[in-house]
């Protein structure tokens, strides 16, 4: 468990289990591969990608990353209070991560279902299957992220059962999922 | 206490928060459909500088140690190098470039 005096300067620390690092490590390395295959396809049709691009709302875009911000900004917040024994507050900030996550997934939902009513599926074109890809892979992502987020709610609603390392590395997950999002939306939305 | 952290973690929040706001102006450019070296590098580098601040900020690594520190920064200039790279030489050999 990580354990802090107040007022005292702190010791460098890894926040979390280092195996959660070397899994998040491993993860960006993988989603850099992900991002290379479609940077390289989408130079050798640069007029397809743009012309399926357009169809896509930049503001949902917007949207979707700003909530995995704020869940992310909650998490960070959850760690903080749990350091200092303010479970109560903890918990809640985990609640609120839990919420924006599930915004998240709402607003993914439905902008899936939008594009498919407006004829854009996974086999209308290589862009489309990229972009179906990238945010399916992203959400199976986020969906993991709920159990892990359950298990540190879990862990902090029981005094026997708190863990301050424990509570860092499922912060730890939370924020591979936004920061892994973060790179999608440039490359899918804003990117020319 | 975490009045500094808090702190800390407000800005990082609202300055990732304007920054993704901002991009929101790529949408009413009148260029849409064209490739744009430009927007394109904005996008990739502005998406790095919000990983990295997510990295140091929210998830507590400059807190970590050196090995952690220096292993993300790797990581954000190697992806960062590797989609730059990757954009403009295939756009260069898309619009026909020869290495001849």
């Amino acid at each position: 468990m990580t354990k802090v005096a107040n007022a005292q300067p702190r010791p460098r620390f890894v926040p979390g289990q280092p195996d959660m690092w070397a899994f998040v490590l491993f993860e960006a390395l993988v989603f850099t591969g992900y991002f290379i295959v479609y940077i390289i396809r989408r130079t050798q049709s640069p007029d397809l990608f743009l012309q399926s691009q357009a169809h896509l709302d930049l503001r949902v875009g917007v949207f979707n990353t700003l909530v995995l911000l704020a869940s992310s900004w909650s998490v960070a917040r959850c760690v903080q209070a749990a350091r200092e024994r303010s479970f109560r507050a903890a918990l809640t900030n985990a609640f609120l991560t839990m919420l924006f996550g599930f915004l998240f997934l709402v607003s993914k939902v439905l902008e899936w279902a939008t594009e498919i009513e407006e004829g854009f599926g996974f086999t209308t074109n290589e862009f489309f299957s990229f972009y179906y890809f990238l945010t399916a892979i992203h959400f199976l992502h986020l969906l993991i992220g709920f159990v892990v987020l359950a298990i540190g709610i879990y862990q902090l609603w029981s005094p026997a059962r708190r863990s301050q390392e424990m509570i860092e590395t499922c912060a730890t997950y939370w924020h591979t999922i936004d920061f892994l999002w973060v790179l999608i939306f440039a490359l899918l939305y804003v990117m020319r | 206490m975490s009045t500094g952290f808090d702190k800390r973690l407000i800005v990082a929040w609202l300055a990732l928060s304007a920054i993704t706001i901002t991009q929101l102006g790529v949408g009413s450019l009148q260029d849409g459909l064209r490739p744009n070296a430009a927007i394109t590098s904005g996008a990739i580098v502005i998406a790095l500088i919000k990983v990295r601040i997510i990295f140091r900020e929210f998830m507590e690594v400059r807190h970590a140690p050196v090995l952690l520190c220096r292993l993300t920064d790797l990581w954000v200039v190697v992806a960062g190098v590797s989609l730059l790279g990757c954009y403009f030489v295939g756009m260069a050999f898309s619009s026909g470039f020869s290495l001849r």
